[in-house]
């Protein structure tokens, strides 16, 4: 009796540890590096018209990879200054949180890039898609982070899907605007309202940098 | 069976209210009071008074400041809980190690 009781306070001390260890490094630089790479995306998008479907996917999968190289290297920078290692725990579970929305993404471009070469008006879709799948991405990994960041993901989300709604209604009562103006919802989503959450968590962020 | 591990638990930790502070407090550098609170489902009167007795051990230490013109409350475990925490545990590993059936 006395082994169940000792192991059962181990349980509840190791589901107490692993309650308590959220990722806790800096998110304000991370946001403010992939809302600017957002509104930088879009920025080039729209300046130099990149309006067929093909070029618009190339640019955003880029632009995505480059966010998140760049979100990788500063992590592991504010893991290096503070002598821990940068796969901790709580590291390691944002990552597994956010993994199948960032690989269904992924496949979704390709699915697109496949199916709609040509086709400007099919790839209207991709970019609610990718908010609604950012979303979940984020809402997963706020589980695992301080609350606000389950917050963002609920933003993307209900976002992506009244994107999809009002694509919906208005491809059925005409042709949709051309894709270039797609930069706007992306660079508007994926740049400025993540520019405005890192400048918010810089300015309350009390300098935590610990996973 | 040895009855002495459990004879040496340390009676602090070993409260449920004490051990659950010690334990979220093991695995973070720093929490503050109301992610205490909130991890743990206790009320302030509560928390205050576990956290006081584990101050005046010396297992806690806690801070105050001020955040967006908030005061902020931030506990964390001193040099001597992560020792106490770490020997309750090993203690405990002991017991179930002890009594496991060969």
């Amino acid at each position: 009796m006395e082994t169940n009781w000792a192991a059962e306070q181990l349980q509840t001390i190791r589901t107490l540890m692993e309650r308590s260890a959220v990722y806790r490094r800096a998110l304000a630089p991370i946001m403010l590096f992939v809302g600017f790479v957002g509104v930088l995306a879009a920025a080039i998008g729209f300046l130099f018209h990149f309006d067929s479907p093909s070029a618009f996917e190339y640019l955003w999968t880029d632009a995505a990879m480059f966010a998140f190289a760049g979100a990788v290297i500063i992590s592991r920078r504010q893991a290096f200054k503070a002598k821990e290692p940068f796969l901790s725990p709580p590291a390691r579970r944002v990552v597994q949180a956010m993994l199948p929305s960032w690989l269904a993404g992924l496949i979704a471009a390709s699915v697109f890039r496949l199916l709609a070469v040509n086709d400007s008006q099919l790839f209207w879709w991709l970019p609610p898609i990718w908010m609604v799948l950012y979303g979940l991405a984020l809402y997963g990994a706020g589980f695992f982070t301080p609350r606000g960041i389950r917050l963002l993901g609920w933003c993307f989300f209900l976002s992506g899907l009244a994107a999809l709604v009002i694509l919906a209604i208005k491809s059925m009562s005409g042709p949709l605007p051309p894709l270039i103006y797609a930069h706007y919802l992306m660079g508007f989503f994926f740049g400025v309202l993540q520019l405005v959450y890192g400048a918010y968590l810089y300015l309350t962020e009390k300098g935590k940098n610990a996973a | 069976m040895n009855p002495e591990p459990y004879l040496q638990l340390d009676r602090v930790i070993h409260e449920k209210g004490r051990l659950a502070i010690m334990s979220m407090l093991a695995a973070s550098p720093e929490l503050s009071f109301t992610e205490l609170r909130d991890a743990l489902g206790m009320t302030d009167g509560n928390l205050t008074t576990h956290i006081r007795s584990l101050q005046e051990t010396g297992y806690v230490s806690v801070a105050k400041s001020y955040q967006n013109r908030r005061p902020l409350t931030t506990c964390s475990l001193t040099a001597a809980g992560r020792k106490a925490f770490r020997e309750y545990v090993n203690l405990l590993e002991q017991i179930v190690q002890q009594n496991r059936p060969k």
